[in-house]
């Protein structure tokens, strides 16, 4: 595939353990402005994506394509007791705000984007939805440059979260926003930090071969998504002879998207020229990787 | 980069299951719409509903499932995959209400049982379906779950169309579902957008939209079969800033997708033979789309509507609205709505009123939602 240029990230990822904190006023400090009527998982969104812009004019050519497992749940849940516990019609900007594609009508407003705009589910593998939409648009020229999201939000009380997420009593629930900000890697391509592959396969033995394919240098990372399962990703590790894992998942507090903190997480703390090679899995054995790698840098670009 | 061609699909909506029923319809003028009952709690309202033919929503929890099931393996069946065929397949969702309905249902029997029941629990994901009709058909290429409101099957067309002219598949399957939820109808009722009798596009009496379901699918492949040489030629999709529930009342943005989309499909406006409108007889909808066409075709193409037949399918509009259109084009005519926007209505235009005939050439089907989400598919294709 065409290598994708990670111009920047942007993240929020904050552990829940009791009443999710007030993000109005970070909202107002991230866009400039106060945007109103936008519950948790729009302002989830603006965050994450705003820090992606970190300040700089986004181009407007540039297309959305935010990615969740269960959408806006917050609004949706709402919807669902003020219609069938207390009788009462859903109100409309509330109704209109259960598609979850509002958040990207505002990420583009907040933003001045006027290009595409995509929102799509998948319970295991959001992140690398996204990532592959983007990427085929990208690739086929139809878009110039790419803003890639997730967006998990909480909604208490957290036993009752807990059970739509299908996690335990004692494992801590979070909210997070991780936005990739893509383009062409174009003549940049050594000094940029960039996506090498975004693939999916349909059994072990497809990604096994793909596996065999890539060029795997001494200093390349492997990880686990959330939904592989240690052993198969030990098993893997061993095959493909790659020596290191990269850690990004133990501290973390627990939401559905986590594949997407990879990203940014290894840009943060690998070394320029290194790989990470990361896996994940759904329960049906379908394979997801992406495999990115840190750029060394304009001054160290020769030739 | 090769082709993708329409190559098997099926539908289920008001009109009936299949394209035989369906076509049948078409030939004649739309029929006024039933109206059904939205229950919550202790209320009931009634809303206008074009609900599928001969599958009432009764066994709710589990009617969702059967007309999916039989829709898709209508359009497995229709399109010959083999079954290593079968399991290479990506599959691309497009919905607004996903298995709200089932939820629903499930919610409400809950509640009776026992108060502290949590809506919901167990299926709070979009992808859910999608994973279902996985499992249910052994896919194991990837799949996509759009929420783009009724832009969503329209945009996973767009997708499957891409992959599979990239490449990476040699068959994608694109389903458009929305069946009667009562959120969606109590929601509809709360924004004042339910008409009072028909949908009448365009039209000066135009008074507000008439829901629908519908459930279609579309199979993808490389070289054509069955469904002529029908394929996606182009698509534009953009976001309009301009708020979430309208497009913008200059038509500047709805011109913007149309443009994007003929530039995808290297077409002149005047290639264009005829446009299936979105057309959702509200007042500024309807407006911003008649101003977005008058700034791109000089002079406008036949106009069609395919609303007043099925309703407003929703997220599952695109997907409906392009084999219905489609299904016509096959058999060599153009949908017509008599006696709606029958004479110059107030924006200046005017519907198709009769079934006439459609030469082969290129098609536009706009279609825009909630979100600002704006897409406009370009078909060509001929007949076998």
């Amino acid at each position: 595939m065409t290598p994708l240029r990670i111009i920047s990230s942007g993240n929020y990822c904050e552990p829940v353990t009791s009443d999710p904190p007030e993000l109005k006023a970070l909202v107002k400090d991230i866009v400039g402005t106060h945007v109103r009527r936008i519950g948790r998982f729009i302002q989830l969104a603006l965050i994450g994506a705003g820090r992606c812009a970190a300040g700089e004019r986004i181009p407007p050519d540039t297309a959305v394509y935010l990615a969740s497992a269960r959408g806006d749940l917050e609004v949706t849940l709402a919807v669902f007791d003020q219609l069938f516990r207390e009788s009462q019609a859903p109100k409309p900007l509330s109704f209109i705000n259960t598609v979850s594609n509002a958040a990207c009508f505002y990420t583009a407003q907040q933003l001045q984007l006027s290009s595409r705009s995509s929102f799509v589910c998948n319970r295991y593998f959001a992140f690398e939805s996204a990532l592959q939409l983007a990427q085929l648009d990208l690739e086929r020229g139809q878009v110039k440059a790419a803003l890639v999201g997730v967006v998990d939000v909480v909604v208490p009380p957290l036993d009752r979260h807990r059970a739509h997420l299908g996690i335990a009593a004692d494992v801590t629930p979070g909210e997070a926003s991780h936005w990739l900000w893509l383009g062409d890697a174009g003549a940049t391509f050594a000094a940029s930090d960039v996506i090498l592959a975004v693939e999916q396969h349909a059994d072990y033995g497809a990604l096994m071969k793909w596996l065999g394919t890539l060029t795997l240098t001494a200093d390349t990372l492997i990880s686990g998504g959330q939904f592989l399962n240690d052993p198969d990703l030990a098993s893997i590790q061993r095959e493909i002879g790659v020596r290191e894992c990269f850690d990004y998942r133990s501290a973390r507090a627990y939401y559905d998207s986590q594949s997407s903190a990879a990203v940014g997480d290894f840009l943060g703390r690998a070394a320029a020229g290194s790989q990470l090679l990361h896996i994940n899995a759904d329960p049906r054995g379908r394979y997801s990787a992406f495999m990115v790698r840190k750029g060394r840098g304009a001054e160290n670009e020769s030739g | 980069m090769s082709a993708a061609y329409f190559i098997g699909a099926s539908m289920h909506t008001v009109l009936g299951r299949g394209f035989p029923a369906s076509i049948e319809a078409v030939r004649r003028a739309p029929s006024s719409p039933q109206r059904t009952l939205a229950e919550f709690a202790q209320q009931q309202h009634s809303v206008p509903y074009r609900l599928l033919s001969d599958d009432h929503p009764v066994d709710v929890e589990r009617r969702l499932y059967r007309v999916l099931e039989t829709v898709v393996e209508d359009a497995l069946q229709a399109a010959g995959l083999t079954s290593v065929e079968r399991a290479g397949v990506g599959l691309f969702m497009g919905s607004s209400s996903a298995d709200i309905s089932v939820a629903e249902a499930r919610y409400r029997r809950e509640l009776k049982e026992h108060t502290d029941a949590v809506a919901l629990a167990g299926s709070s994901s979009l992808g859910n379906l999608a994973a279902w009709l996985c499992r249910k058909f052994d896919f194991r290429g990837p799949d996509f779950s759009f929420n783009t409101a009724c832009t969503a099957s329209a945009n996973a067309l767009v997708y499957a169309d891409a992959m599979v002219r990239s490449g990476r598949l040699r068959h994608a399957l694109v389903v458009g579902v929305e069946l009667f939820n009562v959120i969606t109808a109590m929601g509809f009722h709360g924004l004042q957008l339910l008409a009072s009798g028909n949908m009448k596009p365009f039209d000066r009496t135009r008074d507000g939209l008439v829901l629908g379901e519908g459930c279609s699918a579309l199979v993808l492949g490389p070289e054509p079969r069955g469904f002529g040489t029908f394929r996606l030629r182009g698509a534009g999709n953009i976001c309009d800033t301009h708020s979430v529930s309208a497009a913008h009342p200059d038509g500047s943005t709805i011109a913007a997708v149309m443009g994007a989309a003929l530039q995808s499909a290297s077409l002149a406006a005047e290639q264009i033979a005829t446009i299936k409108v979105h057309g959702t007889a509200s007042l500024l909808n309807d407006e911003a789309e008649v101003a977005g066409m008058k700034r791109v075709f000089a002079t406008l193409p036949p106009l069609c509507a395919l609303k007043p037949f099925i309703g407003h399918t929703l997220g599952a509009c695109g997907l409906n609205e392009l084999l219905l259109f489609c299904a016509a084009a096959q058999e060599g005519f153009l949908i017509g709505t008599p006696g709606i926007c029958a004479s110059d209505s107030d924006l200046g235009v005017t519907l198709n009123q009769q079934a006439c005939p459609l030469e082969p050439g290129n098609y536009m089907l706009n279609f825009f939602g909630f979100g600002g989400n704006n897409t406009s598919l370009i078909v060509s294709g001929d007949k076998v």
